[in-house]
């Protein structure tokens, strides 16, 4: 069997002077070159596991951590963060607090600068990431002066810019409008696609998830509380309950004409798969 | 970002010119301010100084803005110089005379002491316009560049252009938080007295200090995630070259510094 790209063997964490623990023995493994998503409520621990696959925990925020994270075979804990950052691209929620330099093209060089690479090289890289985020053109405008959508594809050509194998997106669409966020998701299932890069998004938006995702993982108070494909964790109606986390609008409905004795074929979880299974059962109807 | 440190676009001589020229010329320059003991050298300074400023073709309503900031200062430093200066020639004989004991002598005006006051504010407005010369004529990417190839840390020069990235944002944060007190009826900034002012304060300054420090922890995550302090070799897609007219300038700068220097000790 292949083995994962990112294994979570029993890890549990908790933050410097807190006695309370953000993620509590999760043991879990991604694939290289699927798209996963983190499920959970604010407060489930999606963000410290997110930031526990570059190794900026424990390695920046300190902390308290047991068990081992392994991306690419490589512990998180023996690694340092700039090493991992190669193999591991962040994008975080506020767009504000991820740009920091004064034009387009210097925030997405910021990364490969350091890493020491060539200037050719460098601006090679800086003009497919901005390409791949439809940036092209935008050089030398001031990161200040982009709209929030594209801020936020500005975070992910600058991770992109690194060449990483995983790119993590925590919360990354939280502050967009629904039109930015789905060119920003876009451009990531195109790289998923195109690219084989393995994403993990981190979210408490379970359209998103139903839309691009292959597997999820449900994370609740720290909890690994299920995994499996979008489809299997929007019918499970129990786990549903206990979390506040909302099924896609679609799923609620195939839920309740299940209760009311008239399930759909296939349980669907997108505007798509609900139609086909309505349309069957209106041709099952007998006509009146 | 602060009109007194926002890069100004331009394509003046003094924006061509390489950061570490730039950076020379300002250190040379504060410190001849610093040294200079006579009125009329000081005055000679601040007015080469303004004649840079034309020559970068810096808008002047900065400087406007600037000596209206630095009118206060200027106010209060005459009063305590001219008061408490120990200078020789009364213009105004003390307001307690001088027998009185410790405070005997207060409030005698002395022609040394307007003439010194004369001096700080001279020196005071030409140390002013040194900065923004540089500030103004050179995006803070390439002011760290230059900083970097004079043998500064790049962690160091980073520091220093993130912090002055931040001042605007906080500038808008500030506003954000004032704008949320008045949506709740708060007048104090408006219509206040001192005293209700400074006590306004507080509510204002803790928010904004919260969220300074967590927006500098999260930069700090997001710069550590792109490999911050990766390499000791750190490349730069922007490069800088000292060219002939760098040098010139450079020379220049200290020609001009040993020339006024040299005017404080030959000239009486």
């Amino acid at each position: 069997m292949q083995e994962p790209l990112i294994a979570f063997r029993q890890v549990s964490y908790r933050y410097p002077r807190t006695r309370h623990y953000a993620l509590k023995r999760l043991e879990f493994g991604i694939r290289r070159g699927e798209f996963v998503a983190i499920l959970g409520e604010n407060g489930a621990g999606k963000s410290t596991l997110c930031q526990m696959l570059n190794g900026v925990i424990p390695h920046t925020r300190g902390g308290r951590m047991r068990g081992r994270v392994l991306v690419d075979g490589l512990d998180t804990r023996q690694g340092e963060v700039a090493q991992l950052a190669q193999k591991v691209g962040i994008v975080l929620d506020d767009p504000e607090t991820q740009l920091f330099t004064t034009s387009v093209l210097n925030e997405v060089a910021f990364g490969p600068e350091n890493l020491g690479i060539e200037p050719d090289e460098i601006l090679r890289r800086a003009r497919w990431a901005l390409d791949v985020v439809r940036l092209g053109g935008y050089e030398d405008h001031p990161p200040s002066a982009l709209s929030g959508g594209q801020k936020q594809r500005l975070a992910i050509a600058a991770a992109l810019a690194m060449m990483p194998d995983i790119l993590v997106l925590d919360e990354a669409t939280s502050q967009l409008d629904p039109v930015g966020t789905v060119e920003v998701l876009s451009i990531v299932q195109k790289l998923n696609h195109n690219q084989a890069m393995t994403i993990i998004m981190a979210t408490d938006k379970g359209e998103q998830v139903a839309r691009f995702c292959d597997r999820v993982l449900v994370l609740h108070r720290g909890e690994l509380l299920a995994e499996g494909t979008p489809r299997q964790v929007f019918a499970d109606q129990d786990l549903l309950a206990r979390i506040t986390i909302r099924s896609p609008q679609v799923s609620q409905l195939a839920a309740y004409l299940q209760r009311h004795g008239r399930p759909l074929p296939e349980f669907p979880i997108t505007l798509d798969e609900a139609r086909r299974g309505i349309e069957q059962i209106v041709g099952d109807q007998p006509e009146t | 970002m602060s009109p007194l440190i926002q890069y100004v676009p331009g394509d003046s001589f003094f924006h061509r010119l390489d950061p570490r020229a730039k950076i020379v010329f300002m250190l040379l320059m504060t410190t001849i301010v610093f040294v200079i003991q006579r009125i009329w050298i000081a005055a000679a300074v601040w007015l080469s100084l303004l004649a840079l400023w034309r020559v970068a073709r810096l808008p002047f309503s900065i400087l406007k803005q600037m000596s209206k900031a630095l009118l206060g200062i200027t106010v209060f430093l005459f009063v305590v110089q001219a008061l408490f200066y120990p200078g020789q020639t009364s213009l105004i004989y003390p307001i307690i005379p001088e027998t009185v004991p410790i405070i005997g002598g207060v409030g005698r005006i002395t022609l040394e002491g307007i003439l010194f006051a004369v001096l700080i504010a001279l020196r005071l407005f030409a140390m002013v316009l040194i900065l923004p010369l540089v500030s103004l004529t050179t995006p803070v990417q390439l002011l760290a560049l230059g900083l970097v190839r004079l043998g500064l840390p790049y962690s160091l020069t980073y520091a220093m252009t993130t912090a002055i990235n931040l001042i605007p944002v906080l500038q808008d944060e500030a506003n954000v938080i004032v704008d949320a007190q008045r949506l709740r009826a708060m007048q104090v900034f408006e219509k206040g007295r001192f005293w209700e002012k400074l006590r306004a304060y507080p509510p204002l300054v803790t928010p904004l200090v919260i969220g300074a420090m967590r927006r500098a922890q999260l930069i700090a995550v997001a710069m550590d995630s792109r490999a911050f302090g990766a390499s000791k070799n750190r490349t730069y897609i922007q490069d800088i070259r000292m060219r002939l007219s760098d040098w010139v300038f450079m020379g220049a700068t200290v020609l001009y510094a040993a020339l006024v220097v040299a005017a404080g000790w030959l000239i009486p």
